[in-house]
């Protein structure tokens, strides 16, 4: 019925004009889909319903390039409205230039051809990026899309559509589905969309007639730790009128069973999400473990030197997209590219302060506070003339973009990058300075500078080399947080207190003190919030530090130096 | 004599800068205060608003002003310093004598000039959204009140959406707090048990949104919640890129925010907002000759614009912008109604007055509020809002804690 509905509505409004010469059968999913996009807003959901259940693989790629803004209409010279997706004209016409696109047809698949073209064969038209506008979508439009698309992912070739279709019908809850579902559990090989098949057939089978049938769904669902099923069975049993006693005990047994398993998953989840913002904290605070607790300069500047590497970026991916292209595959690397660029600029700043101001006042820590804080000054309002007062904006690449769920944990690609790349800058310090002949003649400057200087060591030299390895390791913590947040001119002053709490907290001097005190304070802030909310969670871990530093004013690790006593 | 003792002087101090120029005009000009932050954290949004009422004043200035007179703005700076504020209200209003003021912008902003204005008796136009539970004669409030944005935005997600759970997420300040206040009396009247109603806030500048995006995700594993966001500004982005990686789409769980307006979506990554939801008195995209006529002008003039450091590239105009520019229209004509500038003359002109403008009518309410349409809006990828649903002529309520039983 509703499909003849949508015929009406294809004869009305198109007069069938759009289907001229074209080969599409009146009630193929081609002919529906160019029904629906010409019919009145008002009757564009009521007309993509209808597709629910025709089988044509256009369906999906057309209803998914038009939730996406991807689908144009194209008015011939007649007047006729074709709508189109569009392709590079390249792989249809080899002759076209690379950035020229041709409009293929939804009702044919094909290219639309120039009828004003009188070469054999016929050209196709061609446009221009951005020369088209694209269809517009409303919310109840988008809804019966999903409909639509849910019904044709349960037999996606793509095990991940099919589940996530399989998951979205089991929760609308419509006996209507049953039978769909049932018929994919015969035929479905994939273990984990097995699983959500059988999980959204026991939702469904909830609001079965027979109560057997019932309590084999609640059973299975307490099995599978579905938390829509425990919402649901909550809200049943606080209901009236009552689910019957057996029906109540066996909805009892799996909450327990449900809520149980979260409890685990919620542990684990946290231990990652503390695992990620502990090594956030530690990509802050590393560059200035070496500044401050290394070089003993309260480097106020930190935090901007951090904000050169998040503009780096900027600038990198500018430099990119004007390249390359901003949709290009290159683009998607130039956070690589960027990683560099940030180091080494945000180490020339350093270096250029250390020269210009802090040479000076390595014996007079109290000034170097000062006037580092006027370097930030300085700095935030050069940022402000620069790249103007407003933030800026970062587009992730899209390798780091959405996440995956193990264990009924999202992990978020953005964030194990976080996590990997603070190992490996670690490692990297770690290398540098145990490692390396400058490592060692870092640690023995900043053990004592006189003696090496005595025996030679370029201490001066040294000093410019270490305060540049701490910027530029600020930079890099710049970089990495233009992926997770805002970059504007005072980006810098929202982390540099942390980062001072835990370089101190972990003993100043001491870079093993600052790895543990990142983990520690991130992973005892991340359990902490969801108990006491955000603004309490931070309150209560800043005040365990500073009892912490009552009870032991070192940090975690104090050492013992000369330069520091 | 001394007449021509004046020209002289007064051609003299022309030669010398606009300043002395305004002077000798002063008989025929009338004196209006602008007071923004122009510089702090809060001068990205006022700039704005300081821009459109200078292209206002230019456009009534072009038409013949307000009764033969031209207007003079006198802008002063808040720095988003609001001791600052009181300070500047307080040289508006007893050292240059202006007969109206137009601004500020938070709430702590208004809270610290209010005493000033009530003292001196002087006119205050209030143009962005905020939590009510405040009403003084000297302040008119163009601004959206939480019945003209948040319970209409409630209503919508209830009703045309089916949404059953609410996760109310805002910045730790007055107007979140407020408004989820009411917000949840507001719910509870609609029977939605607290059970279903979770409110979280979070500090200004926090940046680790993956706690709550968690919690909502487990929150909306049954397909019928919804986020409430208060979010203030720039901690959008961290917000709404966590929500997009955690693999939560608007259709599953979509975002209501109440302070992200096509202004700020020149910072936000809007591929991760399309299809969220906003609601807002006026938004760029309405398509009405009012409106297209006010953004054409305003744009042109934009183009002109002499202002030092004024930002001419990818301007949008938005709801706050809009309601500074009705405001300062319906401060001329009630002006024109009173034949005066006197203040107690004016505000019993401005009951009642009228204005036809971008966003629809606006009507000036007895409470010192205005009635308005009130839009709810999804994110295109433009960074521009299709209207979904339009509520008209909202009565304004400042007053609502208590209300919904």
């Amino acid at each position: 019925m509703p499909r003849f509905l949508a015929f009406i509505i294809l004869a009305l409004v198109s007069g069938f004009g759009a289907l001229r010469a074209d080969d599409a059968a009146p009630d193929s999913g081609r002919a529906l889909l160019v029904a629906a996009v010409l019919a009145p807003a008002k009757d564009q959901p009521a007309a993509v319903r209808a597709l629910v259940g025709v089988e044509d693989s256009a369906i999906t790629p057309v209803l998914n390039a038009w939730r996406a803004g991807e689908l144009y209409l194209v008015v011939l010279a007649d007047g006729t409205r074709v709508p189109a997706t569009l392709a590079t004209a390249a792989t249809h016409v080899p002759s076209a230039a690379p950035d020229q696109l041709v409009a293929l047809s939804v009702a044919t698949g094909s290219p639309i051809m120039d009828p004003a073209s009188s070469a054999t064969p016929a050209a196709p038209l061609f446009f221009a990026p951005k020369q088209l506008k694209p269809i517009d979508t409303t919310a109840p439009l988008r809804r019966a899309m999903r409909d639509v698309l849910e019904v044709a992912g349960v037999a996606d070739p793509d095990p991940k559509i099919r589940r996530e279709s399989i998951e979205r019908l089991g929760q609308s809850r419509k006996l209507e589905h049953l039978p769909l579902l049932k018929a994919r559990l015969n035929v479905e090989k994939v273990s984990v969309v097995r699983t959500a098949l059988a999980e959204s057939i026991a939702f469904i089978q909830l609001a079965d007639a027979e109560e057997s049938t019932r309590l084999a769904a609640i059973a299975s669902l307490g099995d599978a730790h579905s938390l829509a099923a425990a919402a649901r069975f909550k809200e049943a049993l606080a209901a009236t009128p009552a689910p019957s006693a057996a029906e109540a005990e066996a909805m009892r047994g799996a909450l327990r069973q449900i809520e149980g398993h979260w409890q685990v998953v919620n542990f684990f989840g946290n231990l990652f999400r503390g695992l990620s913002a502990g090594s956030v904290l530690l990509l802050i605070a590393l560059g200035l473990a070496i500044t401050f607790g290394l070089m003993g300069v309260i480097n106020m500047a930190h935090g901007e030197l951090m904000v050169v590497g998040a503009y780096a970026t900027f600038v990198t991916q500018n430099i990119f997209v004007s390249f390359f292209g901003a949709g290009s595959t290159a683009f998607h690397f130039y956070f690589i590219a960027a990683l560099p660029v940030a180091f080494i600029s945000a180490a020339l700043v350093g270096l250029v302060i250390e020269r210009g101001i802090i040479q000076f006042l390595y014996k007079r820590p109290l000034e170097s506070l000062l006037a580092t804080w006027g370097v930030s000054l300085a700095l935030q309002q050069t940022f402000r003339l620069i790249f103007g007062p407003a933030n800026v904006q970062i587009n992730a690449p899209s390798w780091l973009q959405g996440g995956a769920t193990v264990f009924d944990v999202a992990f978020a690609y953005n964030r194990l990058f976080v996590i990997g790349f603070a190992i490996l800058v670690v490692l990297g310090v770690w290398l540098v300075l145990n490692r390396t002949p400058l490592g060692l003649l870092v640690r023995a400057v900043m053990q004592n500078r006189q003696m090496a200087s005595c025996i030679g060591v370029r201490t001066t030299r040294v000093n410019m080399m270490t305060f540049a390895f701490g910027s530029g390791l600020a930079g890099l913590a710049g970089a990495c947080l233009s992926q997770l947040g805002n970059v504007g001119p005072s980006m810098g002053q929202l982390h540099i207190i942390d980062a001072f709490m835990v370089v101190v907290s972990g003993g100043v001097g001491n870079v093993l003190g600052t790895v543990i005190a990142a983990l520690g304070i991130g992973t005892v802030d991340q359990i902490l919030q969801p108990v006491l909310g955000a603004v309490m969670g931070k309150i209560l871990v800043l005040f365990a530090i500073i009892l912490f530093l009552q009870w032991r004013p070192g940090g975690l690790f104090p050492t013992r130096s000369r330069s520091l006593d | 004599m001394l007449n021509k003792i004046t020209k002289v002087i007064g051609a003299g101090a022309f030669a010398l800068g606009a300043f002395a120029s305004s002077a000798l005009h002063a008989a025929d000009t009338v004196k209006v205060g602008v007071l923004h932050s122009l510089s702090g954290t809060m001068a990205i949004s006022e700039t704005s608003l300081r821009d459109v009422l200078l292209f206002t004043f230019d456009e009534i200035n072009a038409k013949g002003g307000v009764l033969g007179k031209k207007i003079e703005p006198v802008v002063v700076d808040g720095a988003s310093n609001w001791p600052l504020f009181a300070e500047k209200a307080k040289q508006l209003l007893e050292q240059d004598k202006v007969a109206v003021t137009f601004g500020c912008w938070t709430s702590v902003s208004r809270k610290s000039v209010l005493p000033v204005y009530e003292q001196n008796n002087g006119l205050l136009f209030y143009p962005v959204q905020y939590e009510g539970e405040e009403l003084s004669k000297n302040i008119f409030y163009t601004a959206e009140a939480v019945n003209q944005q948040a319970t209409p935005a409630v209503d919508y997600l209830l009703n045309e959406l089916g949404k059953k759970k609410f996760y109310l997420l805002g910045s730790d300040y007055v107007y979140p707090r407020t408004t989820n206040l009411v917000l949840k009396e507001y719910l509870a009247s609609k029977g939605i048990p607290s059970a279903n109603i979770k409110e979280v806030y979070t500090p200004f500048g926090h940046t680790d949104y993956q706690q709550i995006v968690a919690e909502i995700k487990q929150f909306a594993a049954s397909g019928d919640a919804c986020v409430v966001s208060t979010l203030n500004g720039d901690t959008n982005v961290p917000f709404f890129r966590e929500f997009a990686n955690a693999g939560l789409k608007s259709e599953d769980c979509p975002v209501m925010s109440f302070s992200v307006s096509e202004d700020e979506f020149r910072g936000l990554p809007t591929k991760d907002l399309v299809g969220h939801l906003g609601a807002w008195s006026y938004f760029m995209s309405i398509d009405t000759p009012a409106n297209n006529e006010f953004k054409k002008n305003f744009f042109a003039w934009l183009e002109k614009s002499t202002v030092p450091g004024i930002e001419k590239k990818g301007r949008v105009t938005n709801s706050p912008m809009v309601l500074s520019y009705a405001g300062v229209y319906l401060w001329k004509a009630a002006v024109e109604k009173a034949g005066s500038f006197e203040v107690d003359k004016v505000r019993e002109a401005l009951y009642g007055t009228t204005f036809d403008g971008p966003g629809a009518k606006y009507i000036v309410q007895k409470n010192h509020h205005v009635t308005k349409n009130v839009y709810i809006g999804e994110t295109l990828a433009d960074g521009q809002f299709k209207v979904l649903k339009s509520y008209e002529g909202v009565y304004g309520e400042p007053f609502l804690k208590g209300t919904f039983k």
